[in-house]
């Protein structure tokens, strides 16, 4: 009871700074009075902060009892975590937990949970910065639980993660450190994938599940609490979110915000969001020392490989950590490295080196091996071993590697980067910025004073490498972003405060581009079919191709072509076993086009899994990515039950009719018209319209040459530009499938195209006639 | 009053219409075979690629907000509608939000950060040392030439000049020993060893530097073969009773003594300092000193009588012209 008063008392103290302090005091403070005024409990606020209701609401015994919603101290917390039964479920603590707690309370961030509880309780908005390994992720939330109280008043504690996996294995560690069962009491939600049920009252996410759920939430009325995790990485989906939520939280006055970032980059956000109050929790690190290089490299590949084994010769024990751009330069550089490690191992004393790759689509039992610890000395008394761990830029941020010592860093990574005035999405490899580059120095002092090997010189860190990394906004293609918008009810584009808006153009091109696709009207309004498309969470085109997809008799072949494009390369092709890998695949091949030999894939994976064979065996042989393959078979349930709560039918055409794969052709051609291209001499083929550039068939491709049109997914920009996954198509269909795109009168691209088209156009309108005139 | 003859200002054509040239069939056919050839020759990969580059340059540096083609766009007047007025997106006070899209930068190869940049640096420099050169080169490039060979020609002359003041104190000495008495060919020669090994400072300036010169090649000479003697000198030597003092002059067995100038070794900045003048400069000092110290123009190669020089045009070379 005692404690109770004293913390009311406390709190009366702290409601009145945060009137001073928070962003929105106004608001606040209106919503302070009105419910000093409303003596009795108002019924319909029940779920607000009915503090009588609330304590009502206890059994007896529940470490609960004195609890006040936002009012909560982090000594009444500890004490509850250290009750015998747990606060949230009734049932008794295992062992296991209380394991747990202990390693939790080691935490830096455990020490600042009575500063953080006063800030937060304080204001509505709170700028959260805390180094990677602080335990912000994992403790944060549960202190925002154990302060909101959300399994009384129904309303969840949301905390967004950038990638599947970590909001996947952060919601696991939690469920864990509660000591409840995953996908009860704490749970998560990833596209194609949701766990939680009704009891959920802390939710991990993606950044885009939380914007897809806003969609249909305008107001975000399920969540007290939202946390955005690692913003400083600047997603799409969390900068969207940012900008919503921004807005939000004035009109939702008990909605509270933190936004956590892992570098000091924190200002920006707190500028953003009116002052916004800050607090940072130091990680555990240790002083990085830097080296550059006096010159230029001429490889850098090569100069990585250099320096790890010079490392590796000359330096003492400590593991490596070198970043390089892509899956195959590093599978490359992998081997490489094993075989320059085991010479030295054979003419000097040097110890033994495992090496590990590390990507995003790696399977995740191989990605698990990076944590392996280094190998013994190779003979007694013998030098140390060390591991080497070859990595893209996840494991710049994401992912925490204990015993780095020494980080080789080139300067690069592969980046996505879109030019409206190109119409292009692509990868490419750029040089890096100055803050990406000092969270990889970062990396090297975790367990203990690090080096930090830079490939380049210090000028050419001075002059050459930006301060920040552009967020994806400015890197991405929009449509998407702008049916989102669309269906979130954002009308005015134009001015929607972001934290860094995109370039006019850019926005102008996805407008245009949905235009085209007939989500968005000419005055700019969200269509039926916008609005039907927004529903799925895919690319605009894909869920244009599939809304139409029942009208050609193939809404089945094409929720399955979907499925396919939304996960990675389902084809495998090991360095060694190239020409096995290209006779597995022609088995499957069709000729007319890539999305067809992946359609055959699939009903031949189907058929396998159909006879209860064993799939990934036969993946296997057959060279497939048995991952890839069940996550598009997951993703295609997923796209189904979209399209059944939506009314859209599922049908197919006989099989044997000759128009099968014709209609799938079709059908191809609503979503990708403005992904087309015309052959124009042998192997050079010309995209259209404003898109106008040459590109040859990607190689993986099996279209033959009997296709002067052709659609393609994905527009491959190297020093050659390539189009990939391509299918054959007839040109008649784009005038018929897409005559706003196709206008011959506005047309003001290629004028052979156009030339070609008439001609199409004129044999067209002469067999009709002849019909008619039969 | 308007008559018919007038000229039609509102004509939209000028002068006269160009007639269409016809052409013959063997014209034609000859242009159809080179367009042909135009069309069909396969570019290469090279071509293919430049042009690339260029179509995509050009695509990536025109902006889709200006021009006739940005009114008649949907998407420019869908943002139109949401009050847009050209500039940045976003809320008023952001002040660093982009005007125009970011330009992917397509890296070829694995060149490391900075070497671009760095080789660009450096072909810049070269090519500037090189355009300065190229500057040098045609306006000066006569100037130079003339001046560096008027440089020799003085060179040789003031070598000359100097010659004449050794020969002239030579004959200046030996007149001297004349009048002392005994005028034969061995004091000469006596004489003349003695002049070498004198002390160079007690030499005049002006031609010290031929003496010096001469010296140090000398002392070059005789140091090189002592160190060639030297392996054989320090093997143990057989001793021939029959040897007399000729035989061991003749077998190099007799150590030589040489009467180098004294203060050959050491720093003269005085002459350092004549040295460093122009050649013609120098050449000017000795025709003076010549002058003075002989009454001898070394133009005119005449020896006068007395200082006043009579007959003798000028200092100059010029003035002997």
């Amino acid at each position: 009871m005692a404690d109770s008063k004293n913390s009311s008392k406390v709190s009366s103290d702290k409601t009145d700074r945060k009137r001073a302090n928070s962003p929105y005091a106004d608001a606040t403070a209106k919503r302070l009075k009105s419910e000093s005024k409303t003596e009795k409990p108002n019924p319909y606020l029940a779920h607000w902060e009915d503090e009588s209701n609330m304590n009502n609401g206890f059994s007896k015994g529940s470490p609960f009892k004195a609890f006040k919603r936002r009012q909560t101290t982090a000594k009444q917390a500890a004490k509850a975590e250290d009750s015998d039964n747990n606060p949230f479920t009734g049932q008794p603590h295992s062992q296991q937990y209380f394991n747990i707690l202990k390693t939790r309370r080691n935490l830096p961030v455990h020490k600042q949970r009575q500063e953080f509880l006063d800030l937060y309780q304080k204001s509505q908005i709170l700028v959260f910065v805390g180094e990677t390994g602080s335990g912000k992720t994992t403790q944060i939330p549960q202190y925002v639980v154990y302060d909101e109280l959300p399994h009384l008043n129904h309303k969840m504690v949301a905390c967004t993660q950038p990638r599947r996996v970590a909001a996947m294995s952060v919601a696991q560690r939690v469920a864990d450190e509660l000591d409840v069962t995953l996908g009860e009491e704490v749970g998560y939600s990833i596209r194609f994938e949701d766990k939680t049920s009704s009891k959920t009252m802390l939710k991990y996410m993606t950044d885009g599940m939380l914007l897809r759920e806003a969609m249909h939430d305008h107001e975000m009325s399920r969540y007290s609490c939202i946390i955005l995790d690692e913003a400083h990485e600047r997603t799409l989906a969390t900068d969207i979110l940012m900008a919503l939520l921004k807005q939000i939280t004035q009109r939702r006055p008990d909605l509270k915000l933190i936004v956590m970032s892992a570098t000091l980059d924190a200002q920006k956000f707190q500028r953003y969001f009116c002052d916004a109050p800050l607090l940072a929790v130091p990680g555990r690190t240790h002083p990085v020392e830097i080296y550059y290089t006096p010159e230029p490299e001429k490889d850098y590949v090569e100069g990585a490989i250099r320096t790890v084994l010079q490392i590796h010769a000359g330096e003492p024990e400590g593991d490596i950590l070198l970043f390089l751009t892509g899956e195959e330069e590093i599978e490359d550089t992998c081997r490489k490295i094993s075989l320059e490690v085991d010479e030295l191992v054979r003419e000097t004393d040097a110890g033994p080196m495992a090496v590990y790759p590390l990507y995003g689509t790696l399977p995740p039992y191989q990605q698990q091996r990076i944590f392996d610890p280094p190998p013994n000395p190779s003979k007694k008394g013998g030098r140390p071993g060390r591991k080497c761990i070859i990595s893209t830029n996840i494991a710049e941020t994401s992912l925490t590697i204990d015993g780095i010592v020494y980080v080789v860093d080139p300067g690069f990574s592969k980046q996505k980067i879109y030019n409206p005035r190109l119409r292009v999405e692509s990868l490419l490899v750029s040089a890096i910025s100055k803050a990406s580059a000092q969270q990889r120095a970062g990396r090297a002092g975790r367990t203990k004073p690090g080096k930090c090997f830079r490939l380049y010189t210090e000028k050419a860190f001075k002059e050459e490498l930006i301060e920040q990394t552009y967020p994806e906004i400015l890197r991405s293609n929009l449509a998407n972003t702008v049916l989102e918008l669309k269906k979130l009810g954002v009308e005015d584009l134009v001015h929607f405060d972001l934290m860094d808006p995109p370039a006019p153009e850019t926005m102008m091109r996805a407008l245009e581009e949905l235009n085209y696709l007939a989500c968005l009207d000419d005055e700019g309004e969200l269509t039926p079919l916008g609005s039907l498309a927004s529903e799925f969470p895919l690319d605009p085109s894909l869920a244009v191709m599939l809304i139409s997809s029942p009208e050609f008799y193939c809404s089945n072949e094409m929720l399955s072509i979907t499925a396919l494009l939304s996960v990675p390369q389902i084809f495998v092709r090991p360095a060694q076993k190239r020409r096995e890998a290209d006779e597995m695949k022609n088995l499957f091949k069709h000729p007319e086009g890539d999305h067809l030999t992946m359609l055959n894939v699939y009903h031949a994976f189907k058929g396998v899994m159909n006879r209860g064979e064993d799939t990934k065996m036969w993946c296997h042989q057959h060279y497939l990515s048995f991952r890839h393959l069940s996550s598009a078979d997951n993703v295609r349930a997923q796209l189904k039950r979209i399209m059944e709560t939506q009314g859209l039918e599922l049908v197919s055409t006989d099989f044997h009719d000759k128009n099968y794969y014709t209609n799938i052709r079709r059908a191809l051609v609503t979503g990708f018209f403005m992904q087309v291209a015309k052959r124009e001499n042998n192997k050079i083929y010309r995209t259209l319209k404003d898109n106008n550039s040459a590109v040859m068939l990607h190689p993986s491709t099996v279209l033959g040459a009997d296709y002067d049109w052709v659609v393609y997914n994905e527009f491959v920009m190297t020093s050659k530009q390539y189009i990939r996954t391509v299918t054959g198509i007839r040109p008649e269909w784009l005038l018929e499938l897409a005559p706003v795109y196709y206008d011959l009168e506005t047309w003001e691209g290629q004028k052979d195209v156009k030339q070609a088209l008439k001609a199409v156009a004129e044999k067209m309108r002469r067999r009709n006639a002849m019909k008619g005139g039969k | 009053m308007a008559s018919d003859e007038e000229d039609d200002y509102m004509n939209m054509t000028f002068g006269e219409e160009p007639k269409a040239v016809t052409e013959t069939s063997l014209q034609r056919r000859q242009r159809l075979k080179r367009e042909g050839e135009i069309k069909g020759r396969v570019k290469s990969k090279a071509e293919l690629a430049a042009e690339e580059r260029e179509a995509r340059e050009e695509a990536l540096s025109k902006s889709m907000l200006e021009g006739a083609q940005a009114k008649k766009s949907k998407g420019f007047n869908m943002m139109a509608k949401m009050g847009f007025k050209g500039g940045a997106l976003g809320s008023k006070d952001n002040a660093d939000a982009l005007l125009e899209p970011l330009r992917p930068e397509m890296k070829d190869g694995r060149a490391g950060i900075g070497l671009d940049s760095d080789r660009k640096r450096k072909l810049d420099e070269a090519a500037k040392d090189q355009q300065k050169k190229l500057k040098v080169d045609e306006e000066e490039f006569r100037d130079r030439v003339r001046k560096e060979r008027e440089q020799a020609r003085h060179e040789r002359m003031a070598h000359g000049a100097m010659k004449v003041c050794e020969r002239m104190d030579e004959e200046k000495q030996q007149l001297e020993a004349g009048e002392l008495g005994g005028d034969d060919e061995t004091t000469t020669k006596k004489k003349k060893r003695t002049l070498s090994t004198r002390p160079l400072k007690s030499i005049p300036v002006v031609w010290r530097g031929l003496v010096r010169r001469r010296e140090e090649a000398e002392r070059d000479r005789r140091m090189k073969y002592d160190l060639e003697q030297s392996s054989t000198t320090r093997l143990p030597e057989y001793e021939d009773d029959l040897e007399d003092a000729d035989d061991k002059e003749a077998m190099g067995k007799t150590p030589t003594t040489y009467a180098l100038v004294e203060d050959l070794d050491e720093e003269d900045p005085e002459l350092d300092e004549f040295d460093a003048l122009e050649p013609s400069e120098k050449l000017r000092r000795l025709v003076e000193f010549l002058r003075n110290e002989y009454n001898y123009c070394f133009w005119c190669k005449f020896t006068y009588p007395d200082a006043a020089m009579e007959g003798c045009p000028g200092l100059t070379e010029e003035d002997h012209d």
